[in-house]
């Protein structure tokens, strides 16, 4: 499971393939910020299968953001044996270019992605740079905004929307562009909890329409819905594997700065009293089926 | 001016009162109201979270009561004293705050140097400069005699942020305003965060937490302010199983996962679990439990 030399090879995930060329396929990747003198990330390998939802997880400055950066073409990787997103290669300005258009990234900060004077005008902003026509504009708009529940707040300035719903534009704004990729950075990490959920849902929509995912994330509850997690640890892949085989680990989990989900959490305080509950639940509804499950003889 | 060590200790936190306060920024030409005649009282050393949806002012409530904005109308009272009465320029001093992502601030060569500035500032002499810069930086888990000559930007992102703690907590602050303090941590380093405020709150120090984290504020203070649109709409203790709950959900915030957990479980939530600590205690001992409703 857990790996600091992860090839290729022994990748358990070639099941999931279903294209020849996967939308992202990074191998020895490798980054170093211009003033500083240690790489940021250090022979990163990472691919991902169409409409898979990939959660990357670790401590601060392990490299999440940078990769989210590199896959969206917005930076030169510093080298890679291979780097490519939708089969764009990020090693040259003309790949970073073509994948500008087909990765879209969200960051965290819903204040500063908003380019536009009102929601709508926001929304065409990307399509009026790729010079669309304008009839075609306002289709696709019109298409977004019912899309993303944005009818009632069209018109409206950025600085009037909340913080949920400036980042509901953002990312309605990153896909007006039809996109085969959505790179989000920590998307919900300056919202409000009615907020997050907001984004949650837009993202969970477009992951059940197909479009492959990868989520950047310090939490550890939306960890839970990936199908897979890649854990960096000072910029290398540290572990690969599912939500629930990560979570299972709590010496890994600990060395790689994570934590566990809310109910994880609590079943291994449960464990440390000498009343461990398996399998470990991840979520509040497995919890309470854990525990009334147990405590069935007691009654109440 | 009192030393450092003279005041070691005296850490009991102020009573911060707001009355009335409103404050408008200026948007262009027109006032946009952050702050809508807010009325408040805490006692000294209340451990307070501070909630409410992304613009409904916390920030702006925060600033004010460490009396870097000016409020329109109203005012903040410390310790019961207007601002010009003599006492209150010193009881603002002994109000600290730190800001969202604190470790963006951050500038001198060494963690030593960098945590030395406030006090300095003060006017303090070098002895207690000293002392309070090395107190400081044992509170937030970084002693000085590892961490002291380490440059700030060599340190881990948790370790900033507690630095930038540690820089504030030097000026010795009988309470501590924080604005959004797990934001962008990992998890570890906010459990290591969420550890060091506990013991300062078992030191006496008042404490008033702007967070969405409600999981946290949850597990750290005893009392929790609302605000919505510049409005504040609910103040005092946690009320949960009253309909209490609506004070959060209804303003876009949410129940803490241990109070959720209790009312699936169809248990009294008046006596809610405060941590997964503390609800696996009650879970392994149900009979005790019972017992104390």
């Amino acid at each position: 499971m857990a790996r600091s030399e992860p090839g290729p090879a022994s990748t358990p995930w070639t099941h999931w393939r279903r294209f020849a060329t996967p939308p992202i396929e990074i191998k020895g990747l490798h980054y170093r910020y211009a003033a500083s003198e240690t790489e940021a990330l250090r022979g990163v390998d990472l691919r991902v299968d169409e409409g898979e939802f990939v959660a990357v997880v670790g401590a601060n400055g392990s490299g999440k953001s940078t990769l989210a950066r590199l896959l969206g073409g917005l930076d030169k990787p510093s080298a890679a044996r291979r780097a490519a997103a939708c089969g764009h290669d990020l090693l040259t300005e003309r790949g970073r270019w073509a994948a500008r258009r087909a990765v879209g990234v969200l960051f965290q900060n819903p204040e500063n992605q908003i380019v536009g004077e009102n929601v709508e005008e926001d929304l065409a902003f990307g399509l009026e740079n790729l010079a669309w026509p304008s009839e075609r504009i306002r289709a696709r708009v019109d298409e977004m905004v019912a899309a993303f529940g944005l009818g009632e707040l069209r018109r409206r300035e950025p600085h009037l929307l909340s913080g949920g719903q400036k980042q509901r534009t953002a990312l309605a704004g990153v896909l007006a562009i039809p996109r085969k990729v959505l790179v989000l950075d920590e998307p919900t990490a300056m919202l409000d909890p009615a907020g997050r959920d907001e984004v949650l849902e837009a993202v969970e929509r477009e992951r059940a329409a197909g479009l492959t995912i990868v989520f950047v994330t310090q939490e550890m509850d939306e960890v839970v819905r990936a199908d897979r997690v890649v854990a960096l640890e000072r910029g290398r892949v540290a572990f690969e594997g599912s939500p629930r085989e990560l979570f299972a680990a709590p010496a890994l989990v600990r060395r790689l700065s994570l934590g566990l989900p809310a109910a994880g959490a609590l079943a291994l305080a449960l464990a440390d009293l000498g009343a461990p509950l398996q399998p470990l639940p991840l979520t509040l509804d497995e919890l309470v089926a854990a525990l009334v499950g147990t405590s069935s003889g007691s009654g109440s | 001016m009192k030393g450092a060590s003279e005041r070691a200790g005296a850490a009991s936190g102020v009573a911060i009162a707001c009355q009335g306060v409103s404050f408008a920024y200026l948007e262009g030409d027109r006032g946009v109201k952050a702050l809508n005649e807010v009325t408040f009282s805490l006692s000294a050393g209340a451990t307070v979270a501070l909630l409410g949806p992304t613009g409904s002012g916390k920030s702006t409530l925060l600033q004010a009561m460490r009396g870097l904005l000016e409020p329109n109308e109203g005012e903040v009272r410390l310790d019961g004293l207007s601002r010009g009465e003599p006492g209150f320029a010193e009881r603002q001093r002994e109000v600290g705050i730190v800001f969202q992502t604190p470790e963006m601030q951050l500038f001198a060569m060494s963690a030593f140097e960098d945590v030395s500035f406030g006090p300095r500032q003060l006017g303090w002499p070098t002895d207690d400069v000293r002392a309070a810069a090395e107190e400081a930086m044992e509170q937030v888990g970084l002693p000085v005699a590892v961490f002291g000559a380490r440059h700030p930007y060599s340190l881990s992102g948790g370790e900033q942020r507690r630095l930038a703690l540690a820089g504030v907590l030097a000026m010795r602050p009988r309470v501590l305003l924080l604005d959004e303090p797990f934001v962008s941590l990992d998890p570890v380093a906010r459990r290591e965060l969420a550890a060091v405020l506990r013991a300062l709150v078992a030191g006496g120090i008042g404490l008033i937490v702007a967070t969405h984290d409600v999981d946290h504020a949850w597990a750290l203070c005893e009392e929790r302010l609302v605000l919505d649109g510049g409005r504040l709409v609910a103040s005092g203790p946690w009320r949960f199983g009253d309909g209490g709950e609506a004070d959060l959900v209804q303003h876009r915030l949410a129940v803490p996962f241990p109070v959720r957990l209790w009312e699936r479980l169809g248990r009294p939530l008046t006596g809610a679990p405060r941590s997964a600590e503390q609800a696996a205690e009650a879970l392994v001992a149900p009979a005790a439990r019972k017992g104390s409703g």
